[in-house]
């Protein structure tokens, strides 16, 4: 996916976008470039991370600007693929995000009609045709294009001699700030806080014509009022605050993000969404896949209902005769995955529950309930609080399915146990990770999902390649590829699985593999038999969930850094996967 | 411009069992971090630059003050190697006359108004128990030395920590591991330092002085009622109650008084002037709080008494639980003391029915797993009363 970002209005309109840019750039950052309109409309771009000394500020004194960064979908990350893009006469210019799945042939016809293509993108199909329908009303013009696109687009466009900004919404996030003679338009809250806490979210078929001193918006050609609501993420919540990065700031607040979203769950609604529920379906991606496979293990313990975990890229292939609940999991609530696997479940007679992290979110219009998570944006590309606070979520429908046993388990005690957590010497088992080529992380029961996330994790952010395995499948054919270079991090903690989980680090030890264990306090066995161990803070042994993935983000996090990596930009990865 | 430089990378040992979950710059005073206090002395006299510097647990301390509205530079300390490396750490942005803090002593914005202005100064006080700290000695209004925390004090004037000093004293801090040290250099290498006198100063050297602090700094809460009230509940005086939070049928509330968010104070409570209570506090009821500090998370069983007792976070203390407040001998760090307050519960303490605290500190996640049980003197941290 991208970002966007538009702004109208007093002030230096390219320093604003820039900015907003930047913001965005966790959204994708192979290139970028913005489209100044003052006598003449001005395209800067480039490929490669956003660097602010390419502009030159002083010289771009504009009211009205519009900017891209760009994640490559179709065509290579360069300067020419680069938004924004421009028609024949470089007289009108357009930033996207989303993709046009019909655009070879749109380009065909265009091609026919004299339209010269300076890109390989989908994108600059949009600006040649509003050209072509083009008659000094850049409103009309994008309103008889709209109805030819088939995809998803957030898109702004500017047209020379015209001080506005035309706006265009489907099945790509777009926000507006409202602020006082000024609006920003961007692909989400973050760009927008820094001037104004009032923002309209723009629903699918909107079509907004921007000013200044305000705007107005139409969808299927009739003009509506949207709602203007105040966000309440602060502008700190985005800023990195002392800490190295953002993935260091986001994995210290998960102690209080983890009590606050078990607090701000309301247990009345969720009675009502949960009462008669026999059988349930996840469904997310990554690591929210993770978290379904946890809500699982406890949901079948303690509420003893069935509960079946899928990808939701997998969703479509299999779909199951559905009844019951369809809980999807997605932090940015823009999954495309996700969000289709829950019109499929609209299909079957399956009652629908988003958890998410965004307000507004395209999953929030999809799902017939939404529950939030409350955690304050995730800037990090790597998801660390937003999987606590999935968990805390999840905890609490467990909590309400099994009629407050785990509850008993004393949730409460979780924010010490987190704080404490975070503050465990993990230095001798970083050195021995971040030489190796190859790591295997494995546990059982409720902790084969928990090693899951942290091979994940280690793979996101450091580039080692990690594998997690079911503890009882590692002798199934994993075993022939331990050795002395292979770390095995093993989770082997006090409860049904520890005897077991002993002998699998005995057997893993005399194929000669070091051995990092994750165990308890005063554990004399597993210091005798592991190489490094990390030891725990005593707590009831759902907590131990929520404190093994905290130290296993930090093993991944040190790692990384100790490696130099580029820890809140790994390369590849966007943070949010909006395309199949 | 004057700037600032706020030290809060120590622990606080000597607050012991508060200390371990928290620095003691984040303890929290009627309900504020003590930090709080000292950035919005410094904020209210137009200082904004401001550089704060952390150690003991730095994640917390850099975590918790993104939460304020200002913005703060943040150094970080890897080695708590005394007060005079910490400024060292911070050197780097020091240009200007500068004010140097401790972030764990509460300062008032007329103190800060009276040095803010001096090119070298330090701000001084009156106390009774001046071998605590640095007793100042002067030479009309300058000082000549201070001498640290002196078996026989020649004074009751002592230094508050708090300096206003020229950056040509970052020459000087090289002297030796502390501040004081350091600015007995710099009163050798020549310069003159003015001693100001300090109007509302307060250090809390050991855990019952919070109490003391407490019971000052609650009389500036503004009261509020943004919680649920019953109409049988009687609210008088200063009473300053958070969100969400329950006050049952018959609960008597007076003021100075201050309760946090989410807090459920049960019927037929009693809470007394003094107290400060944070979040998510449950109160069973019947029962009477007073000259107290209630840390998040607490649950109090119906039928206890709270008397001038600090109580950390997480604590589960059972039905009829009481506190008795007496004056005993106690060792800290090699001192005798005899101060008087209830019962200092670290965090995760958990009591069976009836436990009697005698004026006792109690050590973190100590469990007293038989009802009945007296406790008295000091008891460490993981403690399991049988």
């Amino acid at each position: 996916m991208c970002g966007i970002v538009g702004y109208i209005g007093p002030r230096n309109a390219a320093e604003v976008v820039i900015k907003g840019l930047k913001k965005l750039e966790y959204r994708g950052y192979d290139s970028f470039g913005i489209a100044v309109s003052s006598d003449q409309i001005s395209i800067l771009k480039k490929g490669g991370r956003i660097q602010e000394s390419f502009f030159n500020l002083n010289e771009l004194n504009s009211g009205l600007v519009i900017g891209h960064t760009r994640w490559a979908t179709h065509g290579i990350p360069n300067d020419t693929n680069a938004h924004p893009h421009s028609d024949c006469s470089n007289n009108i210019a357009l930033v996207h995000n989303g993709i046009i799945e019909n655009f070879l042939s749109l380009r065909e016809d265009l091609l026919i009609r004299g339209h010269i293509f300076k890109s390989d993108t989908d994108t600059e199909v949009i600006v040649h045709l509003i050209e072509e329908f083009y008659n000094g009303d850049l409103l009309y013009a994008v309103r008889d294009v709209i109805p030819l696109l088939q995809g998803s687009f957030a898109i702004l466009v500017i047209a020379k001699g015209e001080k506005r900004i035309i706006a265009a919404r489907y099945k790509s996030p777009l926000v507006l700030g409202i602020g006082d003679g000024e609006v920003i338009a961007g692909s989400d809250v973050t760009p927008i806080l820094d001037y104004t806490p009032d923002v309209i979210f723009l629903e699918d078929g909107d079509l907004v014509s921007i000013r200044a001193e305000g705007v107005v918006i139409e969808n299927s050609h009739v003009i509506i009022e949207r709602l203007v609501t105040c966000v309440d993420w602060s502008r700190e919540d985005a800023r990195k605050g002392g800490f190295d990065h953002f993935m260091q700031k986001e994995i210290f607040e998960q102690a209080s993000v983890f009590s606050q979203a078990i607090r701000s769950v309301d247990y009345e609604a969720l009675k009502t969404i949960l009462s008669g529920v026999k059988e349930i379906t996840v469904v997310g991606c990554g690591t929210s896949y993770h978290a379904g496979m946890i809500f699982r293990y406890l949901t079948e313990e303690f509420a003893r209902i069935p509960v079946r975990v899928e990808f939701a890229s997998e969703f479509k292939y299999s779909p199951p005769p559905l009844h019951g609940l369809l809980i999807a999991l997605t932090q940015s609530g823009e999954t495309a995955d996700t969000l289709a696997a829950v019109e499929i479940a609209k299909n079957y007679e399956c009652t629908t529950l988003a958890i998410t992290n965004v307000l507004g979110s395209s999953i929030t219009r999809v799902a017939k309930n939404t529950l939030f998570m409350r955690a304050g944006p995730e800037v990090s590309v790597a998801a660390t609080k937003s999987f606590i606070a999935e968990l805390a979520v999840l905890f609490c429908i467990t909590d309400c399915l099994s009629e407050g046993e785990l509850r008993t388990q004393s949730l409460d005690s979780a924010h010490k146990a987190i704080e404490d957590a975070l503050l465990i010497d993990i230095d001798p088992a970083v050195d021995l990770l971040k030489n190796a080529g190859t790591v295997f992380f494995v546990g059982r029961g409720w902790y084969y999902p928990v090693s899951l996330e942290g091979a994940l994790k280690l793979k996101e952010i450091s580039y080692i390649h990690a594998e997690s395995y079911a503890a009882g499948e590692m002798k199934h054919g994993p075993f022939a590829l331990l050795s002395e270079e292979t770390p095995v991090v093993a989770i082997c903690v006090e409860g049904p699985t520890y005897s077991v989980m002993i002998s699998n680090i005995k057997e893993v030890k005399a194929r000669r593999a070091p051995v990092i264990a994750i165990g308890n306090k005063g554990d004399t066995d597993l210091c005798a038999v592991a190489d490094v161990v990390v030891t725990i803070p005593d707590t009831p042994r759902v907590i131990q969930i929520l404190t093994i993935t905290v130290i296993l983000q930090l093993l991944a996090y040190r790692t990384a850094v100790a490696l130099g990596r580029d820890i809140d930009r790994p390369r590849n990865l966007a943070k949010s996967v909006t395309v199949e | 411009m004057t700037q600032a430089v706020v030290l809060a990378a120590g622990e606080g040992r000597r607050l012991r069992p508060l200390t371990h979950a928290r620095p003691k710059a984040l303890i929290p005073v009627a309900n504020r971090p003590i930090i709080e206090y000292v950035i919005e002395s410094l904020v209210k006299n137009g200082i904004r630059d401001i550089t704060v510097v952390v150690g003991y647990r730095k994640e917390q301390v850099m975590r918790y003050l993104n939460t304020l509205d200002i913005s703060l530079n943040i150094v970080i300390q890897d080695k708590q190697l005394g007060t005079a490396h910490a400024l060292g750490c911070a050197a780097s942005s020091i240009n200007d006359r500068f004010l140097l803090l401790p972030g764990d002593n509460y300062i008032d914005y007329d103190s800060i108004a009276r040095i803010k202005s001096e090119n070298n100064a330090v701000l001084v006080k009156e106390n009774p128990q001046p071998s605590n700290f640095g007793v100042v000695i002067q030479k009309g209004e300058y000082i000549e030395r201070i001498d640290e925390k002196p078996e026989i004090a020649e004074s009751f004037i002592v230094s508050t920590g708090i300096f206003s000093l020229m950056p040509s004293f970052l020459d000087a801090i090289r002297c030796g591991t502390d501040i004081p040290e350091a600015i007995s250099c710099f009163i050798d290498g020549g310069a003159s330092i003015r001693a100001i006198p300090a109007k509302d100063w307060m250090d809390a050297v050991y855990p019952w002085d919070l109490l003391t602090m407490n019971e000052k700094l609650i009389t500036k809460v503004s009261p509020s009622r943004a919680g649920i009230f019953h109409r049988t509940s009687i609210i008088q005086g200063q009473v300053r109650v958070g969100k969400r939070t329950k006050i049952g049928p018959g609960a008597v509330i007076r003021g100075p008084v201050i309760i946090g968010e989410d807090c459920n104070i049960g019927p037929y409570c009693c809470i007394e002037p003094g107290t400060s209570i944070g979040d998510r506090v449950s109160i069973e009821p019947y029962t009477f709080v007073k000259d107290a500090i209630i840390m998040d998370s607490v649950s109090i069983g119906s039928h206890s008494r709270i008397v001038r007792s600090i109580i950390g976070e997480g604590c589960i203390l059972l039905d009829h639980t009481s506190t008795v407040s007496r004056a005993n001998m106690i060792e800290i760090e090699g001192k005798l003391l005899k101060p008087e307050f209830g019962t200092i519960l670290g965090d995760s303490v958990c009591s069976a029915p009836f436990t009697t605290f005698h004026n006792c500190i109690i050590g973190n996640r100590t469990v007293v797993e038989v009802p009945g049980r007296s406790l008295y003197h000091m008891v460490p941290d993981d403690s399991r009363v049988v």
